[in-house]
Parts: C-alpha cells; structure tokens; sequence
C-alpha cells in the first residue's frame, strides 16, 4: 500500500494535528465549489513552511502517491477535488506576505495568502493588485495562480498571469524552481505565463511575487437597467465600439438580479430584465471626459434607467450583488452548475439567444451573469439534484452551451478551468494533436503524473466526447455525486 | 448541496436541519468570517466543512462521535450567516444538531461533572452570584487547579459588585411612548447589574416604562447551544409564562439573550407552544433596536471627546441583523466619535461557555480581537453584550492596554445624566467603571 | 536560407531537417546570425474584425504593416512593438520578447498575446490558446512562446488582442540637476495614479513621459503632472506633437551609431548601481531605461566593453538579451534554463531541433 508507506513518513514530518488522516478530518476536503463532485483523498496535510511542502512532494514522487495542493476549495470547475485516494496537501497556513515593497510595487506572497488581503494590505500606500475574482475575500493566491483566475477587472488589467512578476515552486518529483523576478521586464521563455492556468499540474507554487498597481484615482461606477437582455448586449457593443476602455463591464439577467437582491439587497432596478454595471477608473479628469460620452451612450442605448455609484459604499454595494451572484443562485435551486465559456464579444447577443433557446427545449431555467466586455459568460444552469435525472439532463444542457462557444470561435473556460468538470471537451476545443501536445507536456513535467491527476485533461482511457451521463470518472468509480 | 438525510426519522427538527444543508452551495463565502477557521485554518473548522459533517452524521454515513470534537469548537457566533449569499441558516441546524450529538454521545466523566456545575450555575443568579463569590476566594489558588477549571477561575472579576434588586416596574418620564417589559439576564446581573440600570434609565428618559417580570427565568441560549435541549426548553417555558401580554416590546440587552429567544420557536419545534413561542419571538428585540426605532430624545454631549470603537456582539450582528441601530445611536452622542474595527464581523471568543470548553481558540481569539481594536487608536470600546465586555475587558488587559469597555446603553446613559446630573433622583448605580474584568455569560 | 510560403512548407522543413533556426525581419541581428529559415514569406492578417478587438496574422507579417492596418480602426498593439522600421515582425517580437516604452501602462507583449499556432519538433502543427480575449483552456502555450527564442517551435501565426488607440497623447522631458532625482521621480510616478504611458529615463538626468487619452482632459492632466516635476526643480519641456519623438525611442535611434544592443532587466533601485559600474567598464556605453526603470538597453562599440558587461551581469546575477551585434549566443548572463524549461523542451522537440546555439544543441535535459 503506497499511502501507508507514505503515511509512515509523513508522521515523520508532521505532528499529529497537521496530517489529518481520521474520517471526520478528511471528509470535508471532499468536495470545491462544484459540488456535483467529490473524491476522497487518504489524507491531508498542512504544511506551515515551504520545506515542508517540497519534502511532502518528494515523498509523495518516492512512494507514487498522486497529491493535489488545496487552498480554499473555491473552484467552480472541480479542479479542487482530490485526487481519490491521494494525498490533500492543504496551504491555508502557508499564509504569509513575505515581503512588501511599495516602491517597487511588489509584493512577494505564499500561496495560502487571500486573495483581497494582499490589497488590504497595501492599501495606506494607495496601491492594489488587480486580479479580483468574485470570490476575492476566500480564495487563495496559490489556486489564482493555479488556475489562471480572472474576475470581473479582467478587461483592462488581465488575468493572474499578467500580474505575476515571479515564482518559486515545486516541480511534481520535488525539484524546486524560480521562475521570473521582480522585474515587469524579462529576458526567457515566459515560464510563468506557462506555470500560471496549469491547474496544478506541473506542482505547487511556494512563493509568488506579485505586481502591484496604483489604485485608480476615481472610480465611477454605473448601473442601467434595460427591458430586454438583448438591449444591454447591444449597450455594451455601443461602448466597445466607442473606444472607451472601461474597467469592467457586466451584466446580470433577471434571474440572477432576484438571486443577488435576495442575498444581499443591493437595490437593483425591481422590474428590469437585465442589469448593465460599467465601470470607468482612472485619473479624475480623464474619467470625467469619459463620463460625457459614456452618459450619452448609455441614454441612446435605450437604457430605462441609469445611476451612477454616489459614493464608495454604493460603488461596493453595486459590486457586491454581481460578486454574490453565483452563490445566491442557491436561494432559487437547490442544485447548479455555473458555467464559463467564452464567445467573441461582437456576438454576445447571438449567444445568449441561443441559450435562451436551449433552456426553453431542455425545460431548464438558467440565469445569466457574465463579463461582458470579455465576452465570458456564465449561464447558471439551475437543477433539483434530488430529480433523478436532473442532473444528467442539466450536464446535458452545460455541454450544448460549450459546444456553442466552440462552434462560435470562443473557449470552454475563461477563467475557471477546466477541470474536472470539462476536461471532456478539451479535445472537442482543440485538434488532436493540440491535445497530444498537452499529454506530451504533462508527461515530460510529471511522468508519474502525481500532480492533480485527472484535471484538464481527459485521461486515455476515458475519451474526450464520453462525457453524456455520468462522468467519466464516476463510471470508473473513482468519484461520487453529493 | 445534494443530501439523503432521513427527514421523517430524525423528527421535528429534521426538515429544518435537511434545508439548511440543502441550501449550502459550499462556495466558501462562509470562511473568512469564521473565528475558528480563521484560527486553524481546517475545512473541518469551517462553516462549510461542520455543515458537511453534520451532513454526513444525519445521513449515517460517519459516527457523531467523530465529528462531535469540531462541531463543539464552532463558537456558535453565526458570522457565516450573514456572509452566505445563499442564505444557509447555519443555526438552525446547529442547535437540533447539538441537542441531538448531546443525547448519545460520550463524556468523560470530568466533562459531565464541568458540564452540570456550568448549567446548573450560570443560569441562576443566585447561586452564581455565590459560586463567584466563593470562586473569588479561591482565585489565589488558581495554579493549584488543573486545567479548564483553572481557566474558569481566571475569568472572574476581580470585584463581584453588591446585588440591588430592580423595581418591578420602572416609570417613564414626561409623556409616555411605549411600555415595555425587560429580560434583565442571570450572569449580567451578577458581573454588572448597571448595565440592567443604564437601560431602564435610557428608556425612561425616553418615555418608556419598563417592566420587569418577576418569574422571568434565564432566556435558556446557554443550555441550548450546549445541546441541553431539555433545560432550554424548560426555560422557554417558564419565560413564555411570565412575560404579559400588555407590552409594547420585550427588550433584551444581552445580545445571547436576545439571539436565544429568538429561538424559542425552534427550541419548542412540535411542542404545544410552538405557536405561543413564534409570537413571543415576533415581540422581542433588542433595546438599540428598540430606541432606534422609537427615535431617541438627543443625548447632550459627553464632557469630554471620546473616540469609541464599536465592537458588534455576534449574536447581535449576525444573530439578531442589528448592525446600524447601535452604531446610530452612539453617534447621537456629542463629543463620540465612532471607529470601526478591522475585520469587524469575527467574533471575539466569548460565545457563551466557549471560554471554558474551548480555552485556547478562545484566547487566541480574543487576543486577535483586542489588538484589532487597538489598532483604531480608540479610548473606549462600546458593545451590546455583557459576555464580550468581559471578554474584550480580559484580552485588552493581557495585551497591557486596558480600556473601558462599554455596554450601548451605558455610554447614553453617560451623556443623559451629563444634563440630568446623578442626584435627579435617578435610582441605581452608576455607570462608575465599565467592564474591566471577566467572566463568562452571555 | 529556406523561405517557406506556407504553413505546411513549415512543417516539412522541420521534418526533414536536423537543426531550425528561424529569422523574421532580421531588425534584432544578434537573434537572426545563425538563421536558416526566413518566415518573411509567412506574412498578412489571417482574420481582423474590428469590432471584435482581436486580430490574427502570420509570423512573418511587419509588425509596421498591423500597426497600419490597425490605426485605421483608430486601434493599436499597446506594447508598441519596437524596430518596426527595420522590418520587425510579429513572430520576432515574440520570439525576441520584446515590448516597447509603452508597455508600461498596460502591460507587455506577453499580456497582448491570446493564441499561437506553431510547428513543434515533430513537424505537427499545434494550435495554443485561441482567438478570444479570454481562455484559460489547456496550457498556455501562447505565453511559452514570449521570449523562447524559438527554442520549442517555429510560430507561425499569432492572435492578439488590441486596445482603442488613446485619442490625443503628450509628452513631459524632465530634466534634473541629477540621476538620483530624477530616478526619485521615476518613484514618485510610479506610484501615483497619474496612467502614464510611458516613463523613461534618459542617463544622466532627463525623464520622458507620455500619457494619451481623451483631448478634453489631457491639458490639465499635463498641468497636474508638471507641477508636480516642477516641486522636485525639474527643468520642463512639453511636446504635444510627439509621434516623432517615441518612433526614435522604438527604433533605438539614440543607439544606432552603436554595434552592440542589449536589454537587461532590472529594478529602478539598480539602475544607479548598474551606472556606477558602466562608468568603471571599459569603453563607451550608451544607455536608456525603459519601462519606469525596469529594464536597460545598453549600446557600445568597442569589443573591450564586454568584459565589463559580463562580469557585471555575473556579478548581479542578471540575465540579458543581446538584440544587435555577433554574438555566439545572444543569452549573456546566467542561464534562464532551468528543470522546467528543459522538460518543456524535451517534450516540445525531442531532437533538440530548435537548440538556440550550435555550441549548446545537445539534446535538452541530457
């Protein structure tokens, strides 16, 4: 039994509270944010230093123990799923900022470290780092990092990647690494760019060097209201086409504007069908000359009413219902599955026709929150888990809206991941040899593939279009449904 | 979450308890406002992860036993419910589930001797006033004592104050605007009958005539959140007997008690006075609540400029949604200006009889929660609930920084007798020293 | 020298031969030296739509020729890519990892580019990314591409995406009585909200600063920054007609009488050190820094000064790209190779077909 012999050595490394290998201790770590999945692990770890994180890795490449690294379990694509019957390596207490310097505007961090911490932290020098996923105030750099993750200021500032100036981490047989500086310049191949979205595949990061920024001087936050979502779609094409460059831009469906309303009472318009949230940052005067055009666009758009965020606290409070939205959407189905694809913005209006469509033929009711000026949508897809065959006919239901974003020259994931969840259509995104290409890296990485086993991508043995009822993975019993 | 708990088999709480499960997402909202993940950084210490295993408990899937040790960390403070966006209510399957954990579960027999000494004291003035006063005495020998008893002893005050017994009635002065009856709780009348004075002088100012029931017992949260299902109830009762009818309100100024009762639907699930029990909970609220929304006559200005931080009781905040009443109020008061403590929504470790059954997260608490209130540069903390003062009055010791720690209705209290003068023939004691001690009561 | 017409021409030179060493305009000379594949003949957009902000193009198109084409949709590649005059292309650009000045206010060639299609060791045509502003689908093999030298594949067409052109730009020379304050301001710009362009510091004591966006706003933007300067006794110049000024920076014209060109990465806090130790090496060196003083371009021609150089970067432990001149191998400075790299390597061209020097083509990871 590899894990037993693994475990000898663990308890070597550890004191009994940190290797947690008790029902009660693991069962928790079962289960993301997608909870249509679970796999139980043998046990978990948590590491408080860095060496103890590499030596766990090395004993995990001697002993052949697949481990998959876990901060707060916030994935929406079951990237966090452990590996069944492999080792948990959890990083919550890896959660320093190690140093911070704000002159140079860095700061270098563990992975365990929350994501709106770093820019709490910062915040008396009037600096901030970017990347703010909804889930900002749980999930941890490291899973960022990880999973490329993005968030609704993606438009202007990109991704995780694009604000990670270095990286220490741990290859999957233990081999540690730095990768970058803290330079915004570099001379190389671009191997963070290439670590950050591998889904923790190619190992842990330790330590990660962020890039701050300024925070903007203004920020100015507008909400219209529109009849139809088809007329907000059409909004944001108007401002997109304007040359404007918006901080963000999103929008809410009715469904959605209910489930977030409920959950945090936002004051969102009672009677429109979609909610456009734009907003515009930068210097003072260069956001007031913004705010003309943009005011003018917004009132020929059609728009049945705007406002515009008063003060900070209705800046948040806008925010805070499109940042709640996905979870709310537990106040109106027990069951869901947020999907993430991606569409070319100019045919945002066509895509969500389509949904709408195809949520009327497979009876299905599903909301809509997306970035819209990315062109990243997420359909909420709601189900009653408890209806035998809800969730296959919802899964059912997510597959045709990705194929749509295939078929339309867009992506599976924008900044979820694929994961668990769709590493089945991987191979209908990309060529085959894309894919091979992939396998062929991975192996190169990990041989043993012990790092996150089973993420992204779909394994040989269960092919890439076998995903029609139960999971691949759950056909081979290695996963089980909540 | 998809769950296949036995809804019919585990009785009156079970469908409660199943929805609250049914509702969690598990995004992960819940954690950073969770004390104790905060504090252990575990998923088993989590909002996210207690709910899975009690998940898993009722679904037969893992022994009680096993997951009892994290369910009894959770403090109980409710902070994950209001950070869940989809609307969880952790409390009502933490309650059912404790009492439940509580009928079979296994106790050592120190912990059932600890566990009866604390519920058949606390919730008795009496003879808590007197285990106090004994415990006084035996406080030199504190090292002496082993372990959690040791740390009950060190939590006591250092002056158990002389008892004064309250009026029956309290009149109102000028015009009267509502009549009310008040909850005047077991230990706060033991560690510090003038909050209980503050709040009926406040309320008087403003027109209120308070009555105080005398068959009122303890509001039974304590029993309850420890599983004692049966004692709480029993409580309940006898509260929902005492109290009349001829009231306006019924006030609490103990944010645990005003949280408990609450509660009392839930405790009497299936019970003849399920209904009786629904509507006396529809009465109660909190005296800031109260004040708030009555309109409050302005205070005069406190002397002296004072920059108070304001430190929301759990079970006020989180428990009972009563956030901004508190915080209005104090800034009607001249001369305050109110500060607010970073990451605000933590709970400081207090919770009931956490401080005995869960000394060290407790004390880690606290001590992250007095730094975080030194942090605002304030010179006194306000709160609306007598275990918090206590707990907050402790830890800003140990860190050497002690500060005045307020109940709400003390500092109004403060700046009406500011124009009233303390010989307007205003009974009780004064607002002399706020907490600067501890014990442990809600 | 093979000139390939398309894609698949590509992938039979790959197949039949042992070695690949790919030059695009040959505008970075220390990079195309020993080419024996010119990818001038992979050149033109592929895909633009305008609205769509996104466009895609083969390796071998000037990057001149999309920047053109660009401007008239009133949008434009916010890194700017430098040496556009000399014939650089979009694959060269990658390969090299080259952003311009610019890139200081929205980020680099590396945060532009969303989808590559390359030739790998085998011959096969692999497609990473996509055309999308957003995907995180599968590894980013796009990113692996920025500043790899070619070392895991020929590129052969590449997707970006563009930003609405800023509608009016100036730009502030200021002069200090000194490298220190001037550098002092590079901080103090650095951290305020002013959303510069760009901010480059011109050895010993001169500060170049562009911002661009809306007409109505930029006077008092300008206004604003320049009071500020002039708290820290900056001499001012302002210069609202500066398409000129920042075309010189992008072809390195203050470095064109010089055979040598090399980019360094750094942190402001060093260019004073890097200037003290320039000014012990051996010859004249002529500098600019670039990116708010997170990278130095150095120019020579004197051969004594690479000694200096080298015993510099060693010493520092900096890394280094030669762009012009004849060098062995372009890489000065301790090796960016690592386990990480090597593996990618192995896996991407197991026959060591891609190997940036001669003198370094064993196969990868042995």
């Amino acid at each position: 039994m590899p894990f037993n012999e693994l475990l000898s050595d663990l308890a070597a490394l550890y004191p009994s509270d940190r290797l947690l290998t008790a029902a009660a201790q693991i069962m928790p770590y079962e289960s993301d944010g997608l909870t249509a999945f679970r796999g139980r692990p043998s046990g978990v770890v948590l590491p408080v230093t860095a060496d103890e994180v590499v030596e766990t890795v090395r004993l995990c490449h001697r002993h052949d123990v697949p481990f998959m690294a876990r901060g707060s379990g916030t994935s929406l694509s079951g990237g966090s799923v452990p590996v069944p019957d492999g080792l948990v390596i959890g990083l919550n207490r890896l959660n320093r900022i190690l140093r911070y310097d704000p002159l140079h505007r860095v700061a270098v961090v563990e992975p365990g470290v929350i994501n709106l911490r770093v820019s709490e932290h910062v915040a008396a020098d009037g600096l901030y780092y970017a990347p703010d996923p909804s889930s900002g105030p749980v999930c941890t750099i490291g899973g960022n990092v990880a999973f490329n993750s993005g968030g609704v200021h993606c438009l202007k500032y990109g991704m995780t990647a694009n604000h990670v100036l270095g990286l220490k981490c741990v290859l999957p047989d233990g081999e540690v690494v730095t990768l970058g500086g803290e330079s915004l310049e570099t001379v190389g191949p671009d191997l963070i760019g290439m670590f950050a979205g591998s889904e923790g595949l190619f190992g842990i990061a330790l330590e990660i060097t962020l890039r701050l920024l300024p925070r903007p001087e203004v920020y100015r936050t507008f909400l219209a209201a529109y009849d139809t979502l088809s007329a907000a779609g059409d909004a944001v094409s108007m401002v997109v086409a304007s040359g404007l460059l918006p901080g963000a831009m999103e929008i809410m469906d009715r469904l959605a504007i209910d489930a977030a309303e409920a959950a945090v009472n936002a004051g969102y318009p009672a009677d429109a069908q979609a909610v456009f949230l734009v907003e515009l940052e930068g210097p003072r005067e260069e956001v007031a000359a913004e705010e003309v055009r943009l005011m003018k666009l917004l009132d020929d758009s059609g728009a049945t009413e705007i406002r515009v965020a008063k003060d900070d606290a209705e800046r948040l409070t806008f925010w805070k219902g499109r940042k709640s939205a996905f979870s709310a959407v537990g106040r109106l189905s027990p069951d869901f599955i947020v999907q993430d694809g991606v569409v070319p913005r100019s045919r945002l209006g066509e895509a969500l026709g389509e949904i709408e469509r195809l949520s009327q033929e497979f009876g299905i009711r599903v909301a809509n929150v997306f970035h819209a000026g990315d062109g990243n949508l997420h359909p909420l897809i709601m189900y009653d888990g408890r209806v035998a065959g809800a969730l296959e006919n919802a899964e059912r239901l997510a597959g045709e809206i990705l194929r749509l974003c295939i078929r339309m020259g867009g992506s599976i994931t924008g900044e979820h991941g694929v994961g668990l969840e769709k590493r089945a259509y991987l191979g209908e995104m990309y060529e085959a040899a894309d894919t091979r290409t992939m396998f062929a890296i991975r192996d190169a990485i990990d041989p043993k593939s012990l790092a996150n086993r089973g993420k992204m991508l779909p394994d040989a043995e269960a092919p890439a279009l076998a995903s029609h009822g139960a999971h691949p993975l759950e056909q081979q019993g290695v996963i089980s449904r909540m | 979450m998809l769950h296949e708990i036995p809804v019919e088999r585990i009785g009156p709480a079970g469908q409660v308890m199943a929805d609250a499960v049914g509702t969690c997402v598990h995004c992960g909202f819940c954690l950073p406002t969770c004390p104790t993940y905060d504090a252990l950084g575990e998923e088993m210490d989590s909002p996210r992860g207690r709910i899975f295993l009690m998940k898993e408990v009722l679904e037969g899937n893992l022994p009680i036993d096993e997951a009892v040790p994290y369910i009894d960390r959770c403090l109980g403070c409710v902070g994950c419910v209001t950070s869940c966006p989809s609307g969880v209510e952790y409390g009502e399957l933490l309650t059912p589930f404790r009492a439940t954990a509580e009928q079979v579960r296994k106790r050592s027999p120190f912990d059932r001797l600890l566990r009866r000494f604390v519920l058949e004291t606390l919730p008795y003035p009496r003879r808590f006033r007197l285990a106090a006063l004994l415990g006084r005495l035996a406080r030199p020998l504190r090292r002496l004592v082993p372990g959690r008893m040791g740390d009950m002893l060190g939590l006591l005050p250092a002056r158990i104050p002389p008892s004064e017994r309250l009026p029956e009635v309290f009149p109102h002065q000028g015009q009267r605007r509502a009549r009310v009856a008040l909850l005047v709780g077991c230990a706060q009348q033991v560690l510090a009958p003038e909050i209980n004075w503050a709040t009926i002088r406040v309320l008087s100012v403003n027109g209120v005539e308070v009555v105080i029931p005398r068959g009122q017992t303890c509001c039974g949260a304590l029993a309850a959140h420890t599983g004692a299902a049966w004692q709480a109830r029993r409580f309940a009762r006898a509260n929902l007997a005492a109290f009349p009818d001829d009231v306006d309100a019924i006030l609490t100024n103990a944010a645990g008690c005003g949280s408990g009762m609450h509660e009392y639907p839930l405790w009497l699930a299936g019970q003849p006075e399920e209904d009786a029990a629904r509507r006396f909970a529809g009465r109660c609220q909190d005296v800031s609540k109260f004040l708030d929304e009555l309109g409050l006559q302005p205070p005069p200005a406190l002397a002296e400029p004072l920059r108070v931080a304001y430190h929301d009781a759990c079970h006020l905040a989180h428990a009972q949604r009563v956030r901004d009443q508190p915080r209005r109020l104090l800034r009607s008061i001249g001369n305050i200006e109110l500060v607010e403590i970073p990451r605000g929504e933590l709970c400081c470790g207090s919770a009931g009889t956490y401080n005995i059954e869960q000394p060290e997260i407790a004390h880690q608490l606290g001590s992250e929660k007095a730094r975080s209130i030194l942090w605002t540069g304030c010179q006194a903390v306000a709160t609306g609930n007598i275990g918090c003062m206590t707990q907050l009055a402790t830890h800003l010791e140990l860190e050497e920084r002690p500060l005045p720690v307020y109940h709400t209705m003390q500092l109004l209290d403060m700046a009406y007798r500011v124009e009233h003068g303390a010989s307007n023939g205003v009974p009780g004691p004064e607002t002399s020293e706020a907490a600067t001690a501890s014990a442990t009561a809600e | 020298m093979e000139s390939p017409q398309d894609i698949p021409a590509v992938q039979e030179l790959v197949r039949a031969q042992s070695r690949i060493r790919v030059r695009g305009g040959g505008s970075k000379s220390a990079l195309a030296a020993e080419a024996n594949v010119s990818l001038a003949g992979l050149s033109g957009m592929v895909q633009y739509d305008a609205s769509e902000f996104t466009f895609t193009a083969l390796a071998g198109t000037p990057v001149r020729e999309v920047a053109e084409q660009l401007a008239r949709h009133g949008q434009y590649l916010p890194f700017e890519p430098p040496l556009a005059d000399d014939g650089a292309t979009l694959g060269g650009t990658v390969a090299a990892g080259l952003s311009g000045s610019a890139r200081y206010r929205y980020g680099g060639v590396r945060d532009f580019l969303l989808g590559v299609r390359l030739v790998d060791g085998r011959g096969e045509l692999v497609r990473g990314g996509g055309n999308v502003v957003k995907n995180v689908a599968g590894f980013d093999l796009p990113k692996l591409m920025v500043g790899s030298l070619g070392r895991f594949g020929v590129v052969v067409e590449l997707s970006f995406k563009v930003f609405p052109a800023p509608e009016r730009t100036s730009t502030i020379l200021a002069e200090f009585g000194h490298l220190d304050t001037a550098m002092a301001a590079v901080d103090r710009m650095a951290t305020s909200p002013f959303d510069l362009m760009c901010l480059d510091v011109e050895p010993p004591n001169r500060l170049w600063i562009r911002i661009g966006g809306i007409g109505d706003a930029l006077h008092a933007r300008l206004a604003r920054l320049t009071s500020l300067l002039e708290m820290s006794d900056a001499r001012i110049g302002m210069f609202a007609d500066d398409a000129e000024i920042w075309q010189d920076v992008s072809q390195f014209r203050w470095a064109r009488e010089n055979a040598n060109l090399v980019k360094i990465p750094l942190v402001p806090s060093e260019v004073p050190r890097l200037e003290a130790r320039i000014a012990r090496w051996n010859g004249e060196v002529t500098r600019r820094y670039g990116v708010g003083g997170t990278v130095a371009y150095l120019a020579w021609s004197e051969p004594t000064v690479r000694e200096g150089l080298e015993s510099t970067l060693a010493a520092a432990h900096r890394s280094s790209l030669a762009l012009w001149g004849d060098w062995p191998d372009p890489r000065l400075g301790p090796s960016t190779d690592n386990a990480m790299s090597d593996r990618l390597a192995a896996a991407l061209d197991p026959q060591g077909k891609f190997a940036i020097a001669a003198a370094v083509a064993a196969p990868p990871g042995s």
